[in-house]
């Protein structure tokens, strides 16, 4: 959780309490106000971990649409971006693209993953040769500071093995947590292994889009939903968490193909990424 | 800028829900405390919502019908030397330009120390800029849009003649009969070039840079992309340059990822299949 999150989460949770606090002053309705103030607290909660659920449901309840831009409409459904141009229906779609995060990989570099790489090429052209509808596969990337990175992980390093030798000598030492920290060590000490062999540290942002066409709405968005799911189906093989992008997450997705905003603000908003 | 806005509206909104909430103990009415109590769990709640939404709070206030409207104008302009888009948001306007990356290698052909060689030089490509670059391979219908309107044109045009000429007493019965087949010729190279699509694979890359004016932007974009197409013709061997003109708009526009004369008679024959 990063520090905006913590500091909206505070201040809106001081809010609630400051309500739930002067229970005294609502006399008959205090249990109601008390059942009130845990619903906003779950509400901003799951604004917070799932809004993708919760703003596609409000604006289909609510018939709400929202226009992009000139000729680019988001049906209150929010699962796509709807262009209207020369009598056709275009449909954008979002699906987010996640690399699994294997413990085991990340704390070995072996020769697996030359081999990952080699049949990824190949599966890579299995897929393009399967696909008869147009789409696109983004990266995002930003080239990290060596040194500035480096020293982090090196504190992070530091920290945790100063954490797991106190661990260690207390009177009581937890074996699980050792492990866990043990684990932690040797991720991020393969990551300094990895820099130290020449590997340039890079943040990246993932995500394929398609498009879908048809001669009514109606069409280009059933049309939409089929190829998204064949796309999820044949990225499959490689190791991808892929999930269709919905709402304001979209919104953000489809504004990339104009401009690319701050790497950081990014991140934050696209939390679908991992 | 947006930064600004999503903390102003989050500040006011929490300073209006401590107004509020003070009011609960300063007027402790079993009546209109518990009114305050829900206004103030109300704004609660849209101030953990400017986090998100504040992009659409302030649209939604001004919502005609059921329609937020976040902008009415064109997403974009292309800038007046053709080198890369502007968008203009507030007082700030961004440019981004798009380096096409011609690599037509395909892992058929390459044995396994070469697909790892590819890997690598691929992975150093996402570590060339400091800025955020989007790096995509995308997939595109290929524009037969002027092929197809030549055809139909032709078509038209036999079909015409066609018609003048049964419609004229005496006509010749084998000038006619070669204009029904110069009419059938069109028709069915019409139905074999619009029936089936050709795909390309393509990828490219896209830099964006932010100013205060348009120039400025765009000197600035301009810069970045020529920069980053240098860096990967040095990696990959291949000569990457910046894209100009129309066909930045396969890279941006729906229309232009599928064209839409290249599609319209396969939908119209999917049309009539599907009525008939």
């Amino acid at each position: 959780m990063d520090e905006y999150t913590i500091m909206y989460l505070s201040i809106s949770g001081i809010l609630i309490f400051i309500v739930i606090a002067g229970y005294g002053a609502y006399g008959a309705f205090a249990p109601l106000i008390i059942v009130l103030a845990i619903l906003a607290m779950l509400v901003i909660l799951l604004l917070n971990y799932a809004d993708f659920v919760i703003f596609p449901v409000i604006t289909q309840v609510l018939g709400i649409k929202v226009l992009l831009w000139k000729d680019y409409m988001v049906p209150k459904t929010e699962n796509c971006v709807i262009k209207y141009t020369k009598g056709l229906y275009y449909a954008q779609g979002y699906l987010s693209a996640n690399i699994y995060n294997y413990i085991f990989a990340a704390e070995n570099i072996n020769q697996e993953e030359d081999a990952g790489i080699i049949s990824g090429a190949d599966k890579w052209e299995r897929i393009v040769m399967s696909i008869d509808f147009p789409f696109k596969f983004n990266v995002v990337s930003l080239a990290e500071e060596l040194q500035k990175h480096r020293e982090e992980l090196e504190g992070r390093r530091g920290f945790l093995q100063f954490q797991m030798s106190r661990e260690m000598s207390s009177g009581n030492p937890n074996t699980l947590t050792i492990q866990d920290m043990q684990k932690k060590i040797n991720i991020i000490q393969a990551r300094i292994d990895r820099i130290s062999a020449g590997e340039r540290p890079v943040k990246t942002i993932m995500y394929i889009e398609t498009v879908a066409v048809g001669v009514s709405e109606k069409e280009a968005t059933d049309n939409l939903t089929n190829q998204l799911n064949k796309l999820i189906t044949v990225f499959n093989s490689f190791d991808l968490s892929i999930m269709r992008v919905t709402g304001r997450e979209m919104h953000i997705l489809n504004k990339l193909n104009y401009r690319i905003m701050d790497f950081d603000l990014l991140n934050r908003q696209f939390q679908l990424q991992k | 800028m947006a930064l600004n806005l999503q903390l102003l509206l989050f500040v006011v909104l929490v300073g209006a829900g401590i107004v509020v909430a003070v009011f609960i103990y300063v007027i402790p009415s079993p009546v209109i405390s518990p009114i305050l109590a829900i206004i103030t769990l109300i704004i609660a709640v849209f101030a953990f919502a400017t986090k998100y939404y504040t992009y659409l709070m302030v649209p939604a206030l001004k919502m005609k019908g059921r329609t937020i409207v976040l902008s009415a104008d064109e997403p974009f302009i292309i800038a007046p030397n053709n080198t890369a888009i502007l968008m203009h948001e507030g007082q700030e306007v961004y440019a981004s330009a798009f380096v096409k990356i011609p690599l037509y290698r395909s892992a058929t052909e390459m044995s396994n120390d070469e697909k790892l060689d590819f890997a690598r030089l691929f992975s150093r490509m996402t570590t060339l800029s400091k800025i955020p670059v989007k790096i995509s391979s995308q997939m595109h219908v290929i524009n037969k849009d002027e092929y197809i309107t030549s055809i139909r044109n032709k078509l038209n045009e036999a079909q015409e003649r066609y018609a003048t000429l049964g419609a004229k007493p005496g006509g010749s019965k084998a000038s006619n009969d070669r204009i029904k087949g110069e009419v059938t010729m069109w028709k069915n190279l019409m139905d074999n070039v619009s029936a089936s699509q050709a795909h390309a694979l393509t990828i490219y890359a896209m830099v964006s840079a932010m100013g205060g004016n348009e120039e400025e932007a765009l000197t600035i974009v301009n810069q970045q992309a020529e920069d980053f197409a240098a860096g990967v013709s040095a990696i990959f061997g291949v000569s990457a340059y910046v894209v100009k003109g129309i066909e930045l708009l396969t890279f941006i526009e729906p229309d232009h990822m599928i064209p839409v004369e290249t599609v319209t008679e396969r939908l119209k024959e999917k049309a009539t299949e599907e009525a008939l």
